[in-house]
């Protein structure tokens, strides 16, 4: 499907080559979408409040994916609780709720960012007719990773619910008499191997880098928590050293910013749902549309050796190595032509997102933003000859490619594969939806209960605070007994009569 | 007044008009006139005077035994009552009706509520106590109240009896043998003996025996406890040197002035004894390097320090704040002992060095340089029982209606022993009259957390409250104890006088209209502005704002609310508690709306209960892991609740249990329904069966068998002998015939199991160990 025409008149020289001719800029650009962005303190309130009144006094409202992990064609989500006709109804935009127990297809689109997320059969079980006696709602939604982890996400933004515990559903099931005695006879193996694989899940991550991040938070939460719970318990009677206060509160708007930061930075799984946006930018005539075509699969631009064929952004979903990607085409980058041409740069430029420092910064070797990834490909590599000298020696590390025969596509593929897994999360590792929505939900809910830590007001508000922000992170970590806080206290502190 | 034969003085008797007789003939003929009470305490401190008063107010004929009558409500350690953790659990006594808030608002010498600016969930009340009126007071009450007998004397020994069929144990207690060998029968008996169980006291290298300074310890009492199979631990506390008053410079030393106004303990009252101005102040000054040099050149002659006996984690004793935490200034509080006192309590300086060494110490303090000791500190070490051995009712797992409060347990404090003893009294109470036992859950009181802690998990130190040891901090507040546990009490223990339940409910009847009332005042953040100036409600939010949440501003309170929204308001600000406790429900309310969903939780699995003579050893239809059932035999979880807060109970062996409690459940159900003829023949057979159970006969211990019958049938070895055991018998012959592979019907003189034959019509023959022994040689 290539449609590469015919070489320019003149063979380049390799010195042209190397400085613009042939250069294809690959930038994959992160998008992320505003709703994430946290929403003020404030107006959380508002909205927690507000699922209270519904729902008040009763249980959490939890839910998970109930089909299988991995690739398939459906997967059902389940929720279980008093909010899930609460859920059912936000993520489907919608004031009613479907008949009871009937097939219903609907849109599903986050309700943070309206975003429509997929669209899928749902069934709305009130209890007590349901499998946990509980008021139930399934999703049986489309089965790519990324439409099961963006229906989990929108979920886990819904005030009042949680991801459920190992076994809870049926457990809840249990509690509730929907499972007689026969059927649960092999409930506590199950929980069993999910606690097991929980745990080996949790291993696995803990071994890693984000492991090593949540143990040093809880660890700093847990001593914050302790000096400020000894000075609650001690702080009048005995003599605790000056400052413990003021060193707690230090550390905890650390651990604020660390935890902000984090959560902005390591949004991978809503990327993964999206799809990464994949810019081929370059000068004119350098071959982007041809390998855009290659990439795709399907001619999506037409191709010419005229320079500046293309004109506008041209956008095609494509899956690479896996990964959603969302492939742009490009107006090739040159100055004084007509006012279409010039429009189509503009765009190009526009949607690159400031093309120009990425453009400099390649020159000024790797470009220090991490949100902006480059891959430097040298296209027409064909017509370099075999035994002729390669590229300039000073350029930054780069690709060698023809789009003409294929050659050096599998590099390419794979530096993407590469550089999509690092921008997304690598989706082959375990199975890593579940685990990231539980990941997020804490982080956030930690992070949130941290902003409500105050402690020039009312200590004990400002201690329960530490402790719901602590409670989310030892659901991460493990651990999180009182003997633990008690056992801080005496060791830091000289106190009792 | 009745005296009895070589029973010691009878030192007191109230009687209500009917009840005149006091003393019941034993039913057994022959036996002298003994006299009958419904329940026992013994020991007079503060879990035992705690005890014997509810179990009389619950109704119960009441005897307290205690070795010295004039040592009733002694505090043996320091001056003072409440504190952080503390108060709260005071506040929850009284609202019990317990005694000692009341009588510490009548006693006290220096009222000060701690942690004021810290939030009104941890307030700490707290006071210093004049010991004489306390005691005096305590004494006044204890012999005032109406059912409760006081009598002086040493218990030797408990009278044991056969265990009673529905209830799990290996023997009920009937009654107590003095040191004189009279006895004393009753139905249920509290023991709150201290640290006088095996006690010894140690100055310097010398130690005694004794359960205080001055008063024997029980030692045969410890070891009947051992000898009937109880888990026993070694604890040590101690005590500082007291000090003459007029022997201290207090002009060099910071002053602190109570409260003003002082803030009583009891619910009931709405002011102290003693106005503020009459009231003593406390002094506060720092040890320094010398004193760490005393103590560092002189571990040598300070066996206390020494020994390995498990002392807490925290910091009891000079001494050990000085080797774990060198080069430090600690502090010492110099507290009144009482109003006409000469003496002064050095709190931050317990100590156990020889006591010419105690004074060269304290003589190095600023301001004691001229200090004279007038009692030297000492250190205690006693015996303490397992308290995983007894259920949140306070009663043993192996000895029915034998309840243990205070230190006993292996808590410290005079609160904490004052919390297990209304308990362990009402529950001793609800056990003579057949009602269901009286438990405080964690998510109810400050009590529920103390007694879950110490039954489900035990503690290797002396068990001190502290407010971080409760997950629902911020609804378990001091200021509302009473619409948590004045309500149950007056309606599941009895213990609630009625003028203070009816104040309970008006107070709880009043904050609930005034909640509503608040709530649905509603105006828009600016209108609040023009009519608070000085809340700092930021008006930039359209939405209307609550009254309730304009109360959650430090700066507002209810006057200023009412002065703002007269109409309906201003009859809130009438009642000055009411007017508090609404601000203070206003500064927890969106919170508490968070822990209520945990709360639910937790609260669901209390539901579940585990049955109480599950035998997790051997029992074959629940798959548990031999850590696990080793865990939860200890512990004996009675709710699933429980079971789960155990470490090492696996998320899979709750589930399990759960499985076992719903067959259980079933199983019941299916008995209940059962003709009632066939009920009888069953009890008959039962009751057949329990005589083979304790006959001489079976109780030889020969060693092959018995070890053989231990093995296959734990329900018989010390301790657990449950009603159970006669059914399980049968059932256990089978397994004993599984375990070498032949079948019931092999074993001469016994058919299947007997339990499925109701009739009772298969007696168990005598010769059981021979015919097994012949079986076994085979």
């Amino acid at each position: 499907a290539v449609n590469k025409a015919e070489e320019p008149q003149n063979p380049p020289q390799l010195g042209h080559l190397a400085i613009i001719k042939p250069l294809v800029y690959l930038t994959l650009r992160l998008s992320l979408p505003d709703a994430l962005i946290r929403l003020p303190s404030g107006s959380r309130l508002c909205t927690r409040r507000s699922s209270g009144a519904a729902a008040p006094g009763s249980g959490a409202t939890i839910f998970a994916l109930s089909s299988g992990q991995g690739r398939c064609g459906i997967a059902v989500i389940r929720t279980s609780g008093p909010s899930s006709g609460h859920a059912l109804r936000i993520l489907t935009a919608a004031r009613d709720l479907p008949p009871a127990r009937h097939a219903s297809l609907r849109l599903l689109s986050d309700p943070r960012s309206g975003e429509p997320l997929d669209r899928a059969l749902v069934l709305w079980f009130p209890g007590p007719r349901s499998f946990t006696g509980e008021d139930c709602v399934e999703f049986h939604v489309h089965g790519g990773p990324a439409v099961v982890s963006g229906v989990l996400q929108a979920l886990g933004s819904v005030p009042g619910l949680r991801p459920a515990e190992a076994g809870e559903f049926t457990r809840r099931a249990f509690a509730n008499g929907k499972l007689n005695l026969t059927e649960v006879e092999g409930l506590a193996d199950l929980i069993h191997a999910e606690t097991e694989a929980q745990r080996r899940q949790a291993l696995r991550q803990l071994d890693g880098e984000l492991g090593h991040l949540c143990r040093g938070w809880a660890e700093t939460l847990t001593k914050a928590l302790a000096h400020v719970e000894a000075y609650i318990d001690f702080g009048e009677d005995d003599n605790l050293e000056e400052g413990v206060l003021e060193q707690a509160d230090i550390e905890v708007r650390a651990l604020e910013v660390a935890l902000g930061a984090h959560l902005r930075d390591a949004r991978r799984g809503q990327r993964l749902r999206s799809g990464a946006h994949v810019v081929v930018t370059g000068p004119p005539n350098a071959g982007k549309s041809s390998l855009v075509n290659l990439l795709s699969r399907k001619p999506v631009s037409i191709v010419s050796p005229e320079p500046g064929t293309t004109r506008d952004v041209l956008e095609t979903p494509v899956d690479l190595a896996g990964f959603p990607v969302l492939l742009s085409d490009t107006a090739g980058l040159r100055e004084g032509v007509g006012p279409v041409e010039q429009e189509g740069v503009r765009r190009a430029r526009e949607s690159c997102n400031f093309l120009a420092t990425v453009v400099a910064s390649v020159g000024a070797q790797s470009p220090s933003d991490s949100s902006q990834r480059l891959l430097l490909v040298l296209n027409k590599s064909d017509l370099l000859s075999p035994e002729g000298p390669g590229p300039r020696p000073d350029l930054p590390p780069h690709l060698l490619l023809s789009c003409l025969t294929g050659e050096g596509l599998d590099g390419l593929l794979e530096a993407l594969r590469k550089e999509l897994a690092a921008v997304c999360g690598d989706p082959s590792t375990g199975s890593p939806l579940l685990t990231r929505a539980r990941h997020q939900h804490h982080l956030q809910g930690c992070l949130d209960a941290l902003s409500h830590y105050k402690p020039s007001k009312d200590l004990a508000l400002a201690a329960e605070a530490l402790r719901v922000a602590r409670g989310h992170l030892t659901r991460l970590t493990g651990g999180g007994g009182t003997e633990e806080i008690l056992d801080i206290i005496f060791r830091d502190f000289c106190v009792g009569k | 007044m009745f005296y009895l034969r070589g029973c010691g003085r009878w030192v007191a008797a109230s009687f209500t008009k009917q009840q005149f007789p006091l003393v019941r003939l034993s039913s057994d003929s022959a036996a002298p006139r003994t006299p009958h009470f419904d329940v026992i305490v013994i020991g007079g401190g503060h879990a035992g005077t705690e005890a014997a008063t509810a179990a009389a107010r619950c109704g119960s004929r009441t005897l307290l035994l205690t070795h010295r009558v004039d040592t009733i409500g002694q505090m043996s350690c320091n001056p003072s009552f409440g504190g952080i953790g503390k108060g709260h659990l005071m506040r929850e006594v009284d609202a019990l009706d317990g005694l000692c808030s009341r009588i510490c608002d009548q006693s006290g010498v220096h009222y000060k509520v701690l942690n004021r600016r810290k939030g009104p969930a941890v307030w700490g009340l707290r006071a210093q106590i004049d010991r004489k009126l306390y005691k005096q007071n305590m004494q006044k009450e204890i012999l005032n109240t109406p059912l409760l007998t006081v009598q002086e004397g040493a218990v030797e020994d408990l009278i044991l009896t056969e265990p009673e069929p529905e209830h799990t144990g290996k023997c009920r207690v009937s009654g107590v043998v003095l040191v004189d060998g009279s006895t004393v029968y009753a139905e249920s008996v509290i023991l709150t003996t201290g640290t006088f169980l095996r006690g010894m006291i140690v100055i310097g290298l010398e130690m005694h025996p004794a359960g205080r300074l001055g008063d024997q310890p029980s030692i045969g009492l410890a070891q009947t406890l051992e000898k009937l199979g109880f888990v026993v631990g070694r604890l040590k506390t101690g005590t500082p040197p007291r000090i003459a008053k007029d022997s201290i410079n207090f002009s060099i030393l910071n002053k602190q002035t109570p409260d003003n106004p002082s803030v009583p303990f009891s619910f009931t009252n709405e002011t102290v004894w003693i106005k503020p101005e009459d009231q003593l102040p406390c002094y506060l000054t720092y040890t320094n390097p010398r004193v760490d040099e005393i103590v560092l050149n002189n571990l040598h002659l300070n066996s206390h320090v020494k020994e390995t006996t498990r002392g807490p984690r925290y910091c009891p004793s000079i001494e050990s704040k000085v080797l774990r935490f060198p080069n430090r200034l600690h502090q010492v509080w110099l507290e009144p002992e009482g109003m006409d006192s000469d003496l002064i309590y050095p709190q931050g300086l317990s100590m156990t060095l020889p006591t010419e060494l105690q004074e060269k110490m304290i003589t190095c303090i600023r301001g004691l340089e001229k200090a004279k000791v007038i009692q030297p500190g000492y250190g205690v070490q006693y015996d303490y029982l397992d308290p995983r051995q007894i259920t949140p009712s306070l009663e043993t797992h192996l000895v029915q209606r034998l309840f243990f409060a205070g230190q006993i347990n292996g808590t410290t404090g005079y609160e904490e022993a004052a919390a297990q003893g209304v308990i362990a009294g009402i529950n001793a109470s609800l056990r003579v009259s057949r009602k269901p036992p009286f438990v405080v859950s964690r998510t109810e009181g400050y009590i529920g957390v103390l007694i879950d802690d110490l039954t489900t998990l035990g503690t290797s130190e002396p068990y001190r409250m502290f407010t971080s040891r409760v997950e629902f901090r911020l609804s378990l507040r001091p200021d509302n104890a009473d619409i948590r546990l004045t309500l149950r009490g007056y309606k599941d223990a009895g213990c609630v006088s009625q003028q203070r339940y009816e104040r309970a409910c008006w107070m709880k009847s009043s904050l609930e209209e005034g909640i509503s009332v608040l709530k649905s005042i509603e105006f828009s953040s600016s209108k609040w502005k023009n009519l608070i100036p000085e809340v700092s409600i930021s008006t930039s939010r359209s939405l209307p704002v609550r009254a309730l949440d304009v109360l959650k501003y430090e700066e507002v309170d209810m006057d200023s609310l009412a002065k703002a929204v007269p109409e309906p308001l201003k009859k809130y600000t009438k009642c000055r508690e009411l007017a508090e406790r609404l601000k203070i429900e206003a500064t927890y309310e969106s919170v508490l709306f968070h822990q209520l969903q945990e709360i639910k939780g937790v609260q669901q699995d209390e539901a579940l209960q585990l049955p109480k003579d599950i035998d997790y050893l051997t029992i074959r239809d629940v798959s548990l892991s031999h850590e696990v059932r080793e865990k939860l035999h200890f512990s004996r979880p009675q709710t699933i609740g429980a079971a789960s807060r155990i470490p090492g109970v696996t998320p899979a062996a709750i589930i399990n249990l759960l499985r076992f409690v719903k067959t259980t459940q079933q199983r019941q159900a299916a008995m209940n329904e059962s003709p009632k003829t066939d009920q009888c023949l069953r009890n008959a057979d039962r009751l057949q069966e329990r005589q083979f159970l304790l006959s001489p006969a079976t109780l030889p211990r020969r060693t092959s068998l018995t070890d053989t019958f231990l093995t296959l049938k734990p329900t018989l070895s010390p301790g657990r002998a449950s009603l159970k055991a006669s059914w399980c018998i049968s059932t256990d012959f089978t397994s004993v015939v599984t375990l070498t592979g032949a079948k019931v019907t092999t074993i001469p003189g016994l058919r299947t199991p007997v339990s499925t034959r109701p009739t009772g019509t298969v007696p168990i023959p005598k010769n059981i160990y021979s015919i097994l022994n012949t079986y076994e040689g085979r």
